[in-house]
């Protein structure tokens, strides 16, 4: 990146979120999972929005979802994304249940419909995050294929 | 009617010039509507004694009531300041009414003002919502057009609405401003303007989207008791609701079913009304879809009906529910959702001139924020009616 370029607007680590963040930092999509009643739930949330139950931990999930819905972006809302528009940002509907809003890349925008099936691939957004985005499932994308916005890596180990 | 149908009317209104008002300041905005609304109602600065106000969005603010109530000069003996987004108005309206009818302030201010036109932009508002609270920002997903996207993607999905029926809204909302005097925008828009406007965020255009005003706006409330002392016909509240659903796409029907389905069925309970009672509805139109959306809350069309509707002209002034009779967000103004609530008062005054519709008693006012998560509702009644 040069020293020109505008950054674009981070994640904020907070409590909540940080077992999120050191995930996607390995390659994992985590979601909370509430230990007394068992409810998996994104975006984190203090609590276990089901039950109130503080007894929540991290788990690794597929990173299979669908598009539950999705926008392609045109208006450049922040600086840092001039050079990007048009973009697809979607809502995915996770296997496991959550729904997580995220970047759908390399993909042509006129194939992008709702209940298209994707999969999660990790970018690096700058030296401190790395962002779970997604692709279609089963694309031809080589793995780990470094691309401008950084390394990128497959899902592993996912159950 | 129950609870407290018809004890609070509003006794004045008044708001700013709309549009492009360079180096006013989102203060002077607001005090300038309060003097407005003041003089509206024939009282005086003095006779105030409750403060509700909303923080200007472009400068989010904490504890903004004792920052304005300040430069107000007024010791106020009700003061609140709320943050619901467009369901904000309307909820501080309900709070003020019930510290009215509860003996604790006699007139209130409701208020808000912004120079978002002209002044500090906020490109950075979603990061106000708290630490890991808007984390989607770092995809791309930033500002109000591209949340609501993709909320009205999955609507058109589900109804199969066209790019025509969406459109049909901002247009004849355009056509109800240009019969506005004070309205921003009143050059007309064509169906093939609408669809010629850029893309924002698919499938929202720019002329789906409302648009961005200075400006200034304020209601002003008092027992309907004392309202039969002030300047203006009396427009009493007959039913007040509120409902918000927090709990995101925990369920799935959250982005074609608003919160408005239970706001509405709330305050037409306190009103003792139905739907089909109404003559004039001014909705929260932040965005196109958001009318259709609140047409189906509401229970003015079934399910999937609304676009229909819409291009068939219901929404017009001749039609069968005239909405957004002075042009609403999208072509009137933006200082949230006051201007509804002012442009109801107006209609049940019958003084709306060109765009008047004749016989209005009864209206309806949507209040819709937090990206379809908050909703408040109004009911209001002309002196006739009440
Ligand atoms: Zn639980």
């Amino acid at each position: 990146m040069s020293q020109w370029e505008i950054p674009k607007p981070q994640p904020v680590m907070s409590e909540e979120t940080a077992p999120f963040w050191e995930g996607t930092a390995k390659g994992e999509l985590r979601v909370q999972r509430c230990a007394a009643c068992g409810s998996l739930q994104l975006p984190a949330s203090a609590v276990c929005s089901s039950c109130l139950s503080s007894d929540i931990a991290w788990i690794q999930v597929s990173g299979h979802g669908a598009v539950f819905s999705f926008t392609v972006v045109h208006h450049a809302f922040h600086p840092a994304f001039a050079s990007e528009v048009p973009y697809v940002v979607a809502d995915i509907e996770l296997d496991e249940g959550p729904v997580l809003t995220a970047s759908i890349v390399d993909v042509d925008h006129a194939e992008v419909k709702i209940g298209m099936e994707v999969e999660a691939r990790f970018r690096r957004l700058d030296e401190e995050y790395v962002l779970c985005v997604f692709i279609p499932r089963g694309s031809k994308l080589p793995e780990g294929a470094p691309g401008d916005s950084g390394t990128e890596s497959k899902q592993t180990g996912g159950k | 009617m129950a609870g407290m149908s018809g004890k609070v009317s509003v006794v004045g209104v008044g708001h700013t010039a709309y549009g492009r008002l360079p180096g006013v300041s989102a203060w002077a905005l607001q005090a300038e509507a309060v003097r407005n609304a003041v003089a509206d109602a024939g009282l005086s600065i003095a006779d105030v004694d409750g403060l509700f106000t909303e923080s200007q969005f472009s400068e989010p603010l904490l504890m903004h009531g004792t920052i304005l109530g300040r430069q107000l000069g007024m010791r106020p003996r009700f003061l609140s300041t709320q943050s619901q987004g467009g369901a904000t108005c309307i909820s501080l309206i309900q709070t003020a009414a019930l510290a009215i009818d509860a003996g604790m302030c006699s007139v209130a201010a409701v208020v808000y003002g912004d120079n978002a036109k002209t002044g500090q932009p906020n490109i950075y508002g979603l990061a106000q919502m708290g630490r890991g609270q808007a984390d989607f920002v770092a995809h791309g997903l930033l500002g109000g057009p591209a949340m609501e996207a993709l909320a009205a993607q999955r609507y058109r999905w589900e109804y199969g609405v066209t790019d025509e029926q969406f459109g049909s809204v901002a247009v004849t909302f355009r056509r109800h401003a240009s019969l506005t005097p004070h309205a921003q925008y009143r050059e007309p828009m064509s169906m093939d303007d609408y669809l010629a406007s850029r893309w924002i965020a698919e499938p929202l255009r720019l002329y789906d989207c409302a648009i961005t005003t200075d400006g200034g706006a304020c209601v002003l409330l008092a027992s309907t008791e004392r309202a039969r002392d002030t300047a203006q016909p009396g427009v009493q509240i007959i039913g007040m609701g509120q409902a918000h659903n927090l709990d995101g796409l925990r369920d799935k029907h959250h982005y074609t079913q608003f919160a408005g389905a239970r706001s509405s069925r709330e305050a037409y309970a306190m009103a003792g009304i139905g739907p089909r009672d109404v003559d004039v509805a001014e909705f929260y139109d932040c965005f196109t879809s958001t009318v259709l959306v609140t047409l189906e809350d509401y229970g003015f069309v079934g399910r999937g009906e609304a676009g229909a509707f819409a291009a068939e002209g219901g929404l017009s002034l001749s039609g069968a529910l005239p909405s957004n009779t002075s042009g609403g967000l999208l072509s009137e103004a933006n200082v949230t959702g006051w201007g509804q609530v002012i442009e109801a008062v107006r209609q049940l005054r019958g003084s709306c001139g060109a765009r008047q519709v004749r016989g209005a008693s009864t209206a309806v006012c949507s209040g819709h924020g937090g990206f379809q998560a908050t909703h408040a509702t109004l009911v209001l009644a002309g002196a006739d009616a009440a």
